[in-house]
């Protein structure tokens, strides 16, 4: 692998031509050429479904192309499958981690080897590269008790221990704070620079392509749209490389993964969105707010204490946006707030009346719609209509007597889908027949169906594209705006920052700082996401209280 | 987030909210339909022919053995009678377990749920004196009841203790075996009397009385017990729940995803127990509906006198997908199938070989409902990949 590195730099490490690849009528990748080089970190940017993690699945053997061709070092071949791509130097840091909890790091990092091995040389071999590469992960570490950030740096690890020449990281920040962030391209840089690798990194975060990569190749609707030196782009040219029309950066910003400019619009005085009633504050002692947690804790599906003393209130006509990074609490949070866990201790108070968590159907019944995160475990029945998702929560509502009238239900149904924009081929398809975003939107027009006080939203634009986040996010100010509170739970700063009136940050299950958005300031939240506040806000707490 | 599309095109329309419908078309009804149609055919159609190389090839005549199979069933002097006879408690197991399974949990007990109601339903209508067709609704309700407890054990085990119903449901069927053997050997539970002019003292249980049998309908020398008209009935009720109570619309969230049942209101608790007793219920009912119908065991309760009623309704619901029409018709194919298996013997084909000739039968029937339930899975889980 040695003399491979060393080969001229004329040739590149990975030669795709015209590569192509349909899934029945879709297709995924339209005749598309990307070419590695050594030293260098490749960007590929593009929305949604533009095709990137099609192509890097045909790199590294996961998907066959129907055709084109694959060139490694100048040698023409054929990727079968992920032991082929490890075998001719190309690895891959997945976007979601596959790590064996109960397992130490050093274990995670053996697993799948076959045969005998030295667990002693295993250990000190995780330590090398955890030290060349300044990962600082501790090999024994149980993987468990690790941070989203460091779990990553142990994919990093699986991966640098092959001694891959080619890598491809896929969207590798999505459960990293922005100092995470940093750090991460910090090792990239020196992979690329002192050991001659080939990074290709994906995302779809103008951010990260402009300040991590030396070229990029930007993909819309399957095909190659435009492939420039990062040196001579700029954030509105790439955008609307990758939209594929004008977009204003101010207001997409944060679809745009774009934290600067959304960070810049509060301070600017220009964060006009909604009027957000001024001095909630100084009301808040008199005022009842729409949903009050107090000191809840509660163990998640898992068993594990995931809310740790969390407080909050939302008010009426307030975006509440609870940032944080992911795994301190949002499910635990959000299945909370959807009757699917009781709290051991702690109140949860809507509209000032107490109410009982883990009844089934009490948070609903009591006014808090719920957009999962997850909108297949909880969100929906895949296997009933769209019609029947409409009327989950409240099929009352059409019933009398516990009987209902299937047409009335279906017209109905075809009301909300007119209403909501939903492509469906009627109200008696079936739900998995639709696309995510418009799974999405039939959770959204029902949960607003049944006139909540609170609205939580957990992730709300994850998996969706700029369309779909626009239309998501212009819909969220809307429901602020007629009166309803809005919890918005995500591990995505920008849309926090784009959306919110207060900001409230989690950390181990409690919310560790509170801010008006308007005071927010960048380093200080950043601090408080990686959990500096935390030891202050305890401290805060205990003089509240 | 952009790395988990294996159809990455499938987001598509959301780019351009107002480009024409691009929904993934759902493949229309009738066209399933008729595809399901064609498939049940030519699994049959392939049964027979393998049937019937099979008994050629064993020295039989397969012609023989299909028109026994059609004269058992059909087409010999009340036949169809006694067809209806049996189909009576395989349509009531069956529409039990299409409840039981719409709320998601297992019932395969029903064989133990039968043998508590037809022994309870026996120990009634032998003891409890008093005008016919009183003791004749004590004796079913009695026999529903006792099928719904037997039920309700393994449904309370489950959800206090969280002991898998598939294996309770399964391991009672044995203690009901014992416990009802048991009965049939004491006299102050359902043992006969002992009678001068028997030498030997059978393990049976007094016969029904006159007044507490259920009448029987004759139509041109077929005849079964009114219980059919009931059993239709039923069909119709469990029918109307599914399409149109909330009840069954909740049941069926339940089943299908018990975490937004669960977020929308839904106790499993409340209505996994509910659906377990009216399963069980539905079984032990059937059981009183066999002992007290006549076309079983002629009016006495007996050793192995649920005769395989239990699994055969389970495999009924499973063959028709749970659908109460479906259930109807698959219950009276399989009664028939049993009805008609008694004229084998006449065709001089050994008994292993028309044993084998059944069993292809049923798997005819059973393969189509498989292939559908897999490609209905896969075409789920394939729009849902990677998507979470």
């Amino acid at each position: 692998m040695a003399d491979r590195r060393t080969a001229g730099t004329d040739v590149p490490a990975v030669q795709l031509t015209s590569i192509s690849k349909s899934f029945g009528a879709i297709v995924a990748c339209d005749r598309v050429d990307l070419t590695l080089h050594r030293g260098r970190i490749h960007g590929i940017l593009g929305e949604n479904g533009a095709g990137k993690s099609t192509l890097m699945k045909v790199l590294i053997g996961l998907v066959l192309p129907d055709r084109g061709t694959i060139d490694v070092d100048g040698e023409r071949c054929q990727i079968r499958d992920p032991q082929d791509a490890a075998g001719r130097g190309i690895g891959m840091v997945h976007q979601h981690f596959s790590l064996v909890e109960p397992l130490t790091v050093w274990e995670n990092v053996m697993l799948g080897d076959t045969g005998p091995f030295d667990a002693t040389a295993a250990r000190r071999r995780v330590a090398e590269i955890s030290e060349r590469y300044g990962l600082g992960v501790d090999p024994g570490a149980k993987v468990g008790d690790l941070s989203a950030g460091v779990r990553q740096r142990v994919e990093i690890i699986k991966c640098l221990r092959r001694d891959p020449s080619i890598l491809i990281f896929d969207e590798p920040t999505s459960v990293l704070t922005p100092g995470e962030s940093e750090r991460l391209f910090d090792v990239l840089r020196l992979a690329v620079r002192e050991e001659n690798r080939a990074v290709a990194l994906v995302s779809h975060k103008l951010d990260e392509i402009l300040h991590a990569t030396d070229e990029v190749t930007i993909m819309r609707a399957g095909a190659v749209v435009k492939r420039m030196e990062t040196a001579d782009a700029d954030a509105p040219l790439l955008a609307r490389a990758m939209v594929g029309r004008e977009v204003s950066l101010r207001s997409e910003a944060s679809a745009l993964g774009l934290i600067e400019t959304v960070a810049e619009s509060a301070a600017d005085g220009e964060d006009s969105h909604h009027g957000e009633p001024e001095g909630v504050e100084d009301d808040s002692g008199t005022r009842v707010p729409a949903l009050r947690l107090r000191d809840v804790v509660a163990r998640g599906l898992d068993g594990r204490v995931s809310l740790d003393g969390l407080s909050i209130d939302v008010f009426d006509s307030q975006i509440v946006g609870v940032a944080g990074v992911e795994g301190n609490g949002q499910t635990a949070l959000t299945d909370l707030l959807s009757s699917l866990l009781s709290a051991e201790a702690g109140v949860v108070e809507v509209d000032g009346v107490e109410v009982q968590p883990g009844r089934p159907g009490a948070m609903a019944g009591a006014g808090v719609a719920v957009i999962p995160e997850d909108r297949h475990a909880s969100g929906c029945v895949l296997d009933m209509t769209v019609a029947e998702n409409l009327f989950l929560v409240d099929i009352e509502r059409i019933s009398n007597r516990g009987i209902y009238d299937p047409a009335v239900m279906r017209r109905d149904a075809a009301r909300l889908i007119e209403d909501f924009e939903i492509q469906t081929a009627g109200p008696d398809a079936p739900f998995w027949s639709l696309s995510g975003g418009n799974q999405q939107r039939v959770v959204l027009a029902r949960e607003l169906s049944y006139s909540p006080k609170v609205l939580v939203a957990a992730q709300p634009t994850r998996g969706l594209d700029v369309g779909a986040i626009e239309w998501m996010t212009d819909r969220l100010r809307e429901v602020a705006d007629s009166g309803v509170g809005v919890l918005l739970i995500s591990s995505e700063l920008e849309e926090i920052l784009q959306l919110s009136d207060r900001v409230a940050v989690l950390f181990r299950g409690r919310i560790i700082g509170e801010m008006d958005r308007a005071d927010v300031d960048l380093e200080e939240l950043g601090l408080l996401l990686g959990g500096a506040g935390a030891a202050d806000a305890a401290q805060e707490a205990g003089v509240s209280a | 987030m952009s790395s988990q599309q294996p159809q990455p095109a499938a987001e598509g329309p959301e780019t351009a909210p107002t480009a024409s419908a691009a929904a993934p078309p759902a493949p229309s009804r009738l066209r399933e339909a008729g595809e399901a149609a064609a498939m049940y055919l030519g699994c049959i159609v392939a049964a027979l022919i393998v049937s019937a190389v099979i008994v050629w090839a064993t020295g039989g005549s397969w012609q023989a053995v299909f028109s026994a199979l059609l004269d058992g069933s059909l087409r010999a002097p009340g036949r169809w009678g006694e067809t209806i006879g049996i189909a009576i408690p395989l349509v009531v197991v069956a529409l039990g377990t299409a409840i039981n399974g719409r709320a998601g949990v297992v019932n395969i007990g029903q064989e133990g749920q039968v043998m508590m109601g037809s022994a309870f339903a026996a120990y009634v209508g032998v003891n409890m004196g008093g005008p016919g067709p009183v003791v004749i609704v004590c004796l079913l309700i009695v026999g529903a009841l006792a099928g719904a407890m037997w039920a309700g054990i393994a449904s309370w085990l489950l959800y206090w203790r969280r002991v898998p119903e598939v294996l309770t449901t399964l391991l009672l069927i044995t203690v009901a075996s014992q416990a009802t053997g048991y009965a049939l050997k004491v006299d102050w539970l359902l043992l006969a009397p002992f009678r001068e002019d028997r030498s030997v003292r059978n393990q049976v249980s007094d016969q029904l009385p006159g007044g507490v049998r259920l009448p029987r309908i004759d139509i041109w020398g077929n005849d079964f017990p009114i219980s059919a008209i009931a059993v239709v009935l039923m069909a119709v009720i469990v029918f109307l729940l599914f399409r149109r109570s909330v009840w069954g619309f909740r049941l069926r969230m339940l089943g299908r995803n018990p975490r937004t049942a669960q977020r929308a209101g839904v106790s499993t608790v409340k209505y996994g127990t509910t659906a377990m007793l009216i399963s069980g219920a539905c079984a032990g009912v059937a059981g009183a509906m066999m002992l007290s119908g006549g076309d079983f065991g002629n009016y006495r309760f007996t050793p192995g006198f649920a005769n395989n009623i239990g699994w055969e309704g389970l495999l009924v619901a499973l063959v028709a997908r749970s659908h109460p029409v479906g259930i109807v018709i698959v219950a009276f194919s399989f009664a028939g199938l049993r009805a008609g298996s008694g004229f084998l013997a006449a065709t001089g084909v050994e008994r292993e070989i028309s044993q084998v000739v059944l069993a292809l039968l049923v798997l005819a029937l059973l393969v189509p409902p498989a292939i559908l339930f897999i490609r209905q899975r896969r075409r789920a889980l394939s729009a849902t990949r990677d998507r979470t």
